[in-house]
């Protein structure tokens, strides 16, 4: 156990030592902060207190030790440092709504404020060919340093063709290889990035995908629909602080936000345990807080960390408001995940009423009747056989 | 008349602790399975108090484990039996005219099977090679499902090996299903092997049934 911890500190040490160096190199090669973050804090009323509140939470959300909060601190006074390019694709912009508005600010909220977006559609007063010169500007400027952040399938038919973007008409494929080509680090915000969403939802006429495999590089991946504001702005952090993507899985999702299922820590799993569950909606288990596994709760096969975070100013999230998880942070959950409201093996096998079970009690019964009617058959052939054989030796 | 040879010993009891300890994990997994796919409100009580589905996942994770390593035992008995490796038995469906023979026997056309020449006729022989396959791939699934919720121990680390087939079936949403889905193939497994226990036992008086407790056949004379 002492050398296990002894390893682990000499790591972790090893670890704070490269964070520093990170640091240094980000203070001395990145411009000037846009804004004084320790004095907006002061302006929005946040106290000292509640700031290292903060990096302590988010410290133990990056899944670091304590020793890295001043770190944290560190990098979130030079988060306005780091030039963000933000391109839109097949989405519907609840992505940045989701994470750039709220109803009174906290850090994280202040923080995404003083974000450097050189370039963001929605949110930025140039237009046409001057937005233009804005993206090509901020691309030669800092090129090789800035984040690109990408929300929004890629459609991949007709050659990209069914999105254009900017005052040339560039197909989406095209853009997000340009700018992404030039970029330190990649983001894909949003189940529609990740994966393609719900643009990419079965039909998927314009063959839509998620920006990594459209643009053939790797992304880091804040999956969800819409993804959580702390997850993202960890993901800025940690590259700020490291100047790399953090850990991911196989999907390309940060390990320390998507490393285990919604039900595993669910806030109603005691009921699951319990054999508590909501039969149907408004029903007195549903006024009790029950497990919502019988009303199509998707928990169980969704890797998220919305229980700990929630959304909204971390005031609730979808279990506790009363509905189940749709696992809107797995690939393919428009169709994998179907019927919401539901339980998985309820789905319905090539439209209409026909779920496997149905399948296969059909079946069972068949086979039950098949071997009846083989079992009968038998016993009449043998009986013949008898009677045969008796004749016989009738006969003699 | 038909003349009865001395018994001839057909099952080890190693082969035969294997069946009937797989036999009663199987039908238990099947029917907690369901449980959890079908969980049981209970309202009465308190939460505190109760532990139902609790307890039914233990026990489909206990005898999930023991099937895991039952199916071990009989790949170990299938290769390295001292009595009768039956691997070569499994196969016995590739003789395409005892395979015709035999189906025509089971439909009744005809009126003898074809000649025994391993442990396991040849339609026999594909069944039991397809439940083999089935219990692998409800392992594989079921070592999936088990290792996404506890992250600890040996099930992580198997769950770590598995994790690019999960991504590769899809996801733990059709990770779950394709269990179910299998679950359904048992049922339909167990329904025909156990008709054509009976069916054997009673149309080749052999003892087919009884060999599986005692290990020995009967063998008629002639054969
Ligand atoms: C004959 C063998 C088995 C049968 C018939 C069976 C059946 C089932 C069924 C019907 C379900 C519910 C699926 C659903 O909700 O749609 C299930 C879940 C599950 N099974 Fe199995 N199973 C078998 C073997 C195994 C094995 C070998 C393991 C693991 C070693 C395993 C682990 C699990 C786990 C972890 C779950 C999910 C439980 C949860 O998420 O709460 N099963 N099984
Ligand atoms: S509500 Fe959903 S996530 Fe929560 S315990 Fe029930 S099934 Fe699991």
């Amino acid at each position: 156990m002492d050398d296990y911890r002894k390893y682990v500190s000499k790591h972790y040490n090893r670890l704070l030592e490269q964070c520093k160096v990170r640091l240094d190199e980000v203070e001395r090669e990145y411009p000037e902060p846009r804004e004084d973050f320790q004095a907006l804090l002061k302006a929005r009323g946040i106290s000292r207190r509640s700031f290292l509140k903060w990096t302590g939470v988010m410290t133990t959300a990056l899944m670091l030790p304590p020793i890295f909060k001043p770190m944290v601190a560190r990098a979130a006074e030079n988060f306005s440092r780091i030039p963000v390019i933000w391109l839109h694709f097949a989405e519907c912009t609840g992505c940045s709504e989701a994470i750039l508005r709220s109803s009174y600010p906290n850090v994280d909220d202040i923080l995404l404020e003083t974000i450097s977006l050189e370039y963001h559609e929605t949110l930025m007063a140039a237009a046409g060919y001057q937005a233009e010169k804005c993206l090509e500007e901020a691309m030669e400027h800092f090129a090789g340093k800035y984040v690109c952040v990408i929300e929004g399938a890629i459609p991949r038919g007709l050659n990209g063709q069914y999105l254009r973007l900017g005052p040339k008409g560039e197909t989406g494929l095209a853009l997000g290889k340009r700018v992404v080509s030039k970029a330190a680090m990649t983001i894909s915000l949003g189940a529609c990035a990740v994966w393609g969403g719900i643009p990419a939802a079965s039909p998927n006429p314009t063959d839509c995908v998620g920006a990594s495999k459209a643009l053939g590089v790797s992304t880091v991946n804040i999956a969800g629909c819409p993804p959580n504001e702390v997850n993202f702005v960890g993901t800025l952090l940690h590259f700020i602080m490291f100047g790399s993507m953090p850990p991911r899985d196989g999907e390309g999702r940060p390990l320390w936000a998507y490393g285990k299922r919604v039900h595993d820590f669910c806030e109603r799993r005691p009921h699951y345990d319990a054999g508590e569950f909501v039969e149907e909606w408004g029903d007195e288990g549903a006024k009790k807080g029950w497990c919502l596994y019988k009303v199509g709760c998707k928990g169980p096969y969704t890797f998220a960390n919305c229980p700990h975070l929630r959304f909204n100013d971390h005031m609730s999230w979808p279990v506790m408001a009363g509905h189940g998880c749709i696992g809107c942070t797995e690939r393919g959950f428009w169709d994998t995940m179907a019927p919401y409201e539901k339980p998985i093996q309820e789905a319905a096998i090539g439209g209409g009423e026909r779920t496997i079970d149905n399948i296969g009690i059909i079946l069972t019964a068949a086979t039950a009747a098949g071997v009846a009617a083989h079992g009968v058959y038998t016993a009449i052939r043998k009986k013949d056989k008898n009677q045969e054989e008796q004749k016989q030796e009738e006969r003699e | 008349m038909e003349h009865y040879v001395a018994p001839l010993k057909h099952w080890t009891v190693a082969m035969r602790i294997n069946h009937w300890a797989m036999a009663i994990s199987i039908f238990v997994l099947i029917a907690t399975g369901f449980l959890i796919a079908y969980p049981v409100t209970i309202s009465k009580g308190e939460t505190w108090l109760k532990f139902s589905v609790g307890e039914i996942r233990f026990w489909h994770l206990f005898f999930g484990v023991l099937l895991t390593f039952l199916f071990i035992w009989r790949l170990y008995l299938a290769f390295f039996s001292r009595f009768h490796a039956d691997w070569k038995d499994l196969f016995a469906f590739l003789n395409i005219k005892d395979l015709i023979h035999q189906i025509k026997f089971y439909l009744l056309i005809e009126k003898e099977g074809p000649p025994h020449r391993g442990l396991y006729g040849p339609m026999q022989s594909l069944a039991y090679l397809g439940l083999f396959g089935l219990i692998f791939l409800i392992i594989i699934t079921g070592l999936i499902l088990m290792g996404a919720g506890y992250h600890a121990g040996i099930t992580a680390f198997i769950y770590s090996i598995l994790k690019p087939v999960e991504r590769l079936l899809g996801g733990l949403a059709m990770v779950r299903y394709i269990h179910h889905v299998l679950t359904w193939c048992f049922v339909l497994f167990i329904v025909v092997h156990v008709y054509m226990a009976f069916w054997y036992d009673a149309v080749l008086k052999e003892g087919t049934l009884s060999s599986m407790v005692s290990g020995y056949m009967f063998k008629k004379e002639g054969h």
